[in-house]
């Protein structure tokens, strides 16, 4: 890389030389042959600058220093004598500029100069000394005396050695770097530079030599003041260093007089321009050259240098350099702004720097360079105490090192102080048992009395769900906690570890603070109840006779005894007050024994037991119907003991669980269910009121919703009894006495509501009595058809779809017993007492039969002049009339079945004719009212085909 | 019967009672409906179906007149906080 015609040299023989292999490096060898050269590749032009700075004017000297200069040498003492008189103006006035001592260290430029450190750390050193930067001069000798102490590396004598040595090399050293200079910058500079930089050389050239006499003079004198103002000196410098240092970004400011500004400024354009091209190998090779043709300038000018102590060692060159160029920047501003005679340099030189400054870059480079090699050269002759640089170096980085670890520790101290500032501020201010008291309240509010009801939609959904999956549907998603609380958990959550594991340990801590608070309230004993009495203080005796007297008394502790599940802590429970009704029904209370007596034996014979009961109006309580309010009331109660009962049934106990608790079970399921049976009313005598309670319950909506879900816990006799009274009470049902209302065309709200009455009793209520009459044998259907016919209006009953229902249910019960497909074969007499029954019936029913169908019924109410008009789906309402016909014309004989047809003949040729003449609206018409033709006419053994029109 | 043995011990009780049943609301705004009431809670925010709303609407003039406008719905949610009035419909 010979870059300027020079002789390559390599960065490794210069380190050679620099860790000291040699040692005898203060021998110098300008001119000599084993001489390496170094200093011919030596860029002198801007050295001539430092020449300026440190020879012109001893003043100025070599306060330029980008070391510490606390070493205590002569040159140093030498220098500073010359310098204290002119220093002063302008360093005081750059004490104004600084205020603090930062540390900057610019760490990313280490690692290119790592090798070469050991040189560069020597200027950087210098701006890195602390503290003192804002002491005025001479002012604090402490300081300054500790700097001394801190550069007891080299004694005196070594350093005179040195100096002296440089100094009989310093004119011929001097001549070489100028030649070299000018060499060099033909290469480099452009030729309208080349003259004004040549005289500007020339003329650094001999301020340097002017200044090397005089510090060779000064150098024997006063020895005594040498301290004081070598002191001075430094901390003037180090002010000056520190304040620098403080500077904005680099920018190119206007030309400075002063020499070293000048150095600076265009050491630092020098940076700038290095770091862009990346020449930094090259320009350390050139350095390493001149390394050693400069030694002795570089130990005279940089004397201050080498007393920087060793430990304090920097990063490297470019941080030094950065350094610099700061520090140069503002003493640029300061210059400018101070404009100090002092400062301002000798007439004859501003012109000419002052035209250089345009061309910098190419010059700086060169003095930039010089300047480096100042402080390697300074190194180099360090290297005499090379094992203890090492050492020392070693140490400052071991310091640096930890430096660097303690700043970082205390950022991250610092940075972790605010991260958690806010949260800490609001560190344990809450007591470990705060935090139990609220997550008490929190799970309190979770736990329930009754955990499944509570849950109730989820745990039904969740039993589908698992049904759906195949799962056994018997796992209760609800956390009991003995047996009277617990928390609802919700539908089972599908897939995913983490939830069952949440859930699991959500279980046991909850489950953990149920104990603790049961155990609690245990402690507490009976005054658990009144635990919050008097817990606002006592009110006096007096307000207490002041307060309103209490009209209704109203205890709170009341709760049927056999629902456990329920207490007074649910918001309707206190409806399903058992008791109070029980002793209302109590009334009849002797009646309702000797019924219930006679009922149970209902299942053997119906009909006898029926007429008795019918029959049994001697001693009958009569009473008023119940009021519609009543009827809510108590349907509200028997809601309240369908849920208990259901509850109850889900907690069935386990066989294997002794047999205690399944007597105690079945004991409060029978209980309960007992009192359902009693609320039904179902005992009280058939004429006790009319309608009977019990049919009124029937009349809402929700009671006949409710009926399934009461029976289906009720026992085969039960079953009767309630069948039985049923059947013999059915036309006072709404919806056989309203049923009219669903044959009128106009839609008001309350055929809507008969409507909806019906839709529930065929639901709900024959839905609930249809299992008992499908096991039943024919005695008993013959015995409830009877109950049907006797006394009450069997053509109403037919007229409505509840009870064309009920008696297609009945016939169809009976067929299926003639084809004999029972276990209890039916004796003669039953069939001939059957055949009575439906004799009858069909009697009865014989001049209705057209009447039965709804569409005859509303073309009654159809204006006359229209009567076919058609009315939609009153095909599918005609369709369960002609199943009841079918089921009819089943059992009926061949006369009854000339009767059936010459009686229906009109409807069925009507039908057939609409269907095949087209008067239908559709083809699903035409195919419904077929159908339904052919469904009777089948039973007779006919067919629509074979009718002719 | 007294209260006691009919359940009722608060007013809600009486609404309970014609869970499922049709009632008559009375709204604020002019407005009634009835219609099946299917639930309730503290605010009295009910659910009802097959509801027939009634909506009185005074016309503004030289002589006010009232016009009555109604409208149908299958299920309603009506918000408590319009609720003057819950009671089960005349019985004629």
């Amino acid at each position: 890389m010979s870059f300027f015609g020079f002789e390559e040299r390599t960065l490794e023989r210069g380190r050679d030389r620099r860790l000291g292999q040699n040692e005898d490096l203060a021998v110098y060898t300008w001119g000599e042959e084993n001489h390496d050269g170094l200093g011919d590749a030596l860029q002198e032009d801007h050295d001539d600058l430092n020449d300026e700075t440190f020879g012109e004017v001893g003043e100025v000297g070599k306060d330029f220093d980008f070391s510490n200069p606390t070493l205590l040498d002569r040159n140093d003492y030498a220098r500073s004598a010359n310098t204290r008189v002119e220093d002063k103006h302008p360093q005081s006035c750059m004490i104004a500029f600084s205020s603090l001592n930062p540390i900057s260290t610019p760490l990313t430029l280490e690692s290119i100069w790592d090798d070469k450190s050991l040189f560069s750390m020597r200027l950087n050193s210098a701006n890195r000394t602390p503290s003192s930067s804002l002491l005025p001069r001479g002012e604090s000798p402490a300081i300054s005396s500790q700097h001394r102490q801190q550069s007891g590396i080299r004694t005196v004598q070594e350093i005179e050695a040195e100096m002296r040595a440089s100094a009989d090399h310093s004119r011929q050293e001097a001549l070489l770097q100028h030649r070299q200079q000018q060499y060099y910058l033909e290469q480099r500079m452009q030729q309208q530079q080349q003259k004004q930089r040549d005289e500007e050389e020339l003329l650094l050239r001999q301020e340097e030599e002017r200044e090397f006499q005089r510090q060779r003079l000064l150098f024997q004198q006063e020895q005594a003041q040498l301290q004081r103002l070598q002191q001075q000196q430094q901390l003037l410098q180090q002010r000056e260093q520190h304040q620098h240092r403080r500077t904005p970004p680099p920018r190119m400011l206007p030309v400075s007089q002063s020499p070293r500004f000048m150095e600076h400024q265009q050491r630092q354009i020098l940076i700038l321009q290095q770091q862009q091209e990346q020449q930094q190998l090259f320009r350390l090779q050139q350095l390493q050259e001149q390394l050693r043709v400069e030694e002795l300038e570089r130990q005279l000018r940089s004397q201050h240098i080498s007393s920087v102590p060793p430990d304090r060692q920097p990063s490297g060159p470019t941080l030094a350099d950065m350094e610099a160029l700061q520090h140069q920047q503002l003493q640029q501003q300061f210059r400018q702004r101070s404009q100090s005679p002092a400062a301002r340099p000798g007439p004859h030189r501003p012109a000419p720097l002052e035209n250089s400054i345009p061309y910098l870059p190419q010059n700086l480079q060169l003095q930039q360079r010089l300047l480096s090699e100042m402080a390697q050269a300074e190194l180099l002759r360090e290297m005499q105490e090379g094992l203890q640089v090492e050492a020392m170096r070693k140490i400052l980085e071991a310091e640096k090192m930890e430096e660097k670890r303690r700043k970082k520790a205390a950022k991250i101290a610092h940075m972790a102080s605010l991260f958690f500032f806010w949260i800490s501020r609001y560190n344990d201010l809450m007591t470990q048992s705060d935090k139990d008291f609220i997550t008490r309240i929190q799970v309190s509010q979770l736990v329930s009395q009754d955990p499944y009801a509570d849950d109730f939609y989820a745990q039904v959904y969740g039993a589908i769900v698992r049904s759906r999956m195949g799962l056994s549907a018997d796992d209760e998603r609800v956390l009991k906690f003995g047996s009277s609380g617990g928390v609802a958990l919700g539908a089972p959550t599908k897939g995913g570890n983490r939830r069952p594991n949440a859930m699991q340990r959500m279980q046991q801590q909850v489950e953990r603070i149920v104990s603790n608070a049961r155990k609690r309230e245990e402690e507490k004993g009976l005054h658990s109840l009144h635990s919050l009495q008097g817990a606002l203080g006592k009110t006096s005796g007096r307000s207490y006779k002041a307060a309103p007297r209490q009209l209704l008394q109203v205890d709170p502790n009341i709760a049927p005894s056999s629902s456990p599940t329920l207490s007074h802590a649910q918001p309707h429970a206190h409806i399903s007050k058992v008791d109070s009704i029980t002793k209302s029904s109590n009334v009849a209370a002797a009646n309702a024994a000797r019924m219930g007596r006679e009922t149970l034996n209902i299942g053997d014979n119906a009909s006898s037991q029926l007429n008795s009961k019918l029959l049994s109006s001697g001693d009958l309580v009569y009473m008023e119907p119940l009021t519609q309010r009543e009827i809510l009331v108590t349907l509200e109660n028997m809601y309240d003991l369908v849920l208990s009962v259901e509850q109850l049934r889900r907690d069935q106990p386990h066989p294997e669980e002794g047999e205690e608790i399944l007597e105690q079970w079945s004991k409060d399921f029978d209980s309960l269910v007992d009192q359902m049976w009693t609320l039904l009313k179902v005992m009280l005598p058939l004429a006790t009121s009319t309608p009977h309670p019990f049919i009124s319950l029937l009349s809402a909506a929700k009671g006949k919703k409710i009926l399934p879900r009461v029976t289906r816990h009720f026992d085969q006799q039960r079953m009767n009894t309630l069948l039985t009274l049923l059947i013999a009470c059915f036309s006072q049902l709404d919806v056989i006495s309203h049923a009219a209302l669903l044959d009128t065309l106009e839609d008001t709200p309350k055929r809507a509501d008969v409507e909806r009455q019906t839709q529930a009793f065929l639901s709900s209520v024959l839905q609930s009595i249809l299992p008992i009459i499908v096991k039943g044998n024919l005695r008993l259907v013959c015995g409830l058809v009877g109950l049907l016919i006797h006394g009450q209006d069997i053509i109403a009953i037919a007229q409505s779809r509840p009870g064309l229902a009920l008696l297609t249910l009945f016939l169809t019960r009976v067929e299926v017993i003639k084809q004999g497909e029972v276990d209890e074969i039916p004796t003669q007499d039953d069939f001939a007492q059957w055949q009575l029954m439906f004799d009858h019936l069909f009697q009865l029913l014989t001049p209705e039969f057209p009447l039965l169908f709804p569409s005859t019924r509303m073309a009654t109410h159809l204006p006359r002049d229209q009567p076919h008009i058609n009315i939609p789906g009153i095909d599918s309402l005609d369709q369960p009339v002609w199943q009841f016909l079918a089921a009819l014309a089943l059992q009926a004989s061949s006369t009854q079945h000339q009767i059936l047809v010459s009686s229906l003949r009109e409807k069925v040729l009507d039908n057939v004719l609409s269907a095949k003449k087209g008067w239908v609206v559709d083809e699903e018409e035409r195919t419904t009212k077929l159908a339904n033709v052919d469904l009777f006419l089948h039973a007779l053994g006919l067919d629509s085909s074979q009718i002719t029109m | 019967m007294d209260g006691s043995s009919s359940g009722i011990q608060e007013p809600f009780d009486l609404i309970r009672l014609s869970l499922s049943e049709r009632v008559f609301v009375k709204l604020r705004g002019d407005r009634e409906m009835t219609g099946i009431l299917h639930a309730y809670d503290g605010h009295m925010n009910l659910i009802l179906s097959d509801v027939e709303e009634t909506i009185m609407i005074v016309n503004e003039g030289e002589q006010a007149t009232v016009s009555v406008a109604k409208r149908k719905m299958d299920m309603l949610f009506v918000r408590g906080d319009g609720v003057i009035l819950v009671s089960p419909p005349s019985r004629t």
